[in-house]
């Protein structure tokens, strides 16, 4: 799945270390989300949501099979 | 575990429960070497580093509770990978111990156990790189 969250945390000047702390995650998880290397659960993704005042599917674009 | 020991984080108790273990296992070991004690007295010994050990579970317990859904994965995938290698060695050995007598001095159970500890560190060194 892909996800635009690296743009959106640049968009607010904050490093990965600052949004895994609003996140309550660590820095290895939100490093791993932007890349596409791990998916976050549907709770953890509506916290990501909520956080950028945007709806799940304007962050996570699921790849076409 | 913080409700007893307020003061310290898990990962603090973790580090001195675990120490604390390894070392009752060793001053329990060099005891039990020494059969001057009676069986009672000896029995007690050996079961000392169960205490230590039950407050390093409480400790890994409290710490996976603080772990983030993706460290608990890793966690869970480094298990998934050191468990049934230790099965497999244990297997192996128990196979080859019906071909070659192998010596108790260098392949008991006090010697595999490590093996367990140590495929979990390469399971989750392996597992951590899939998610960098």
């Amino acid at each position: 799945m892909k996800n635009r969250l690296k743009v959106l945390r640049a968009e607010r000047d904050w490093s990965q270390a600052d949004l895994a702390d609003k996140l309550n995650v660590s820095r290895q998880t939100i490093n791993a989300i932007e890349t596409g290397k791990y998916d976050p659960s549907l709770p953890l993704a509506f916290k990501i949501a909520e956080l950028f005042a945007k709806k799940i599917e304007e962050i996570f674009i699921p790849e076409k099979e | 575990m913080n409700k007893i020991l307020p003061l310290l984080s898990s990962k603090w108790m973790g580090i001195i429960s675990v120490s604390t273990w390894i070392l009752a296992y060793f001053i329990a070991r060099g005891i039990l070497e020494n059969d001057q004690l009676s069986d009672g007295l000896r029995l007690v010994v050996a079961l000392v580093p169960i205490i230590p050990f039950a407050l390093f579970l409480m400790s890994v317990l409290a710490g996976i509770r603080e772990l983030d859904e993706l460290q608990r994965r890793v966690h869970l995938e480094a298990l998934a990978i050191a468990f049934p290698l230790t099965m497999l060695l244990l297997m192996s050995l128990g196979l080859v111990e019906l071909v070659i007598p192998l010596s108790p001095d260098d392949w008991s159970y006090r010697h595999v156990w490590q093996f367990l500890p140590l495929f979990y560190f390469l399971g989750l060194a392996f597992t951590w790189r899939r998610y960098q």
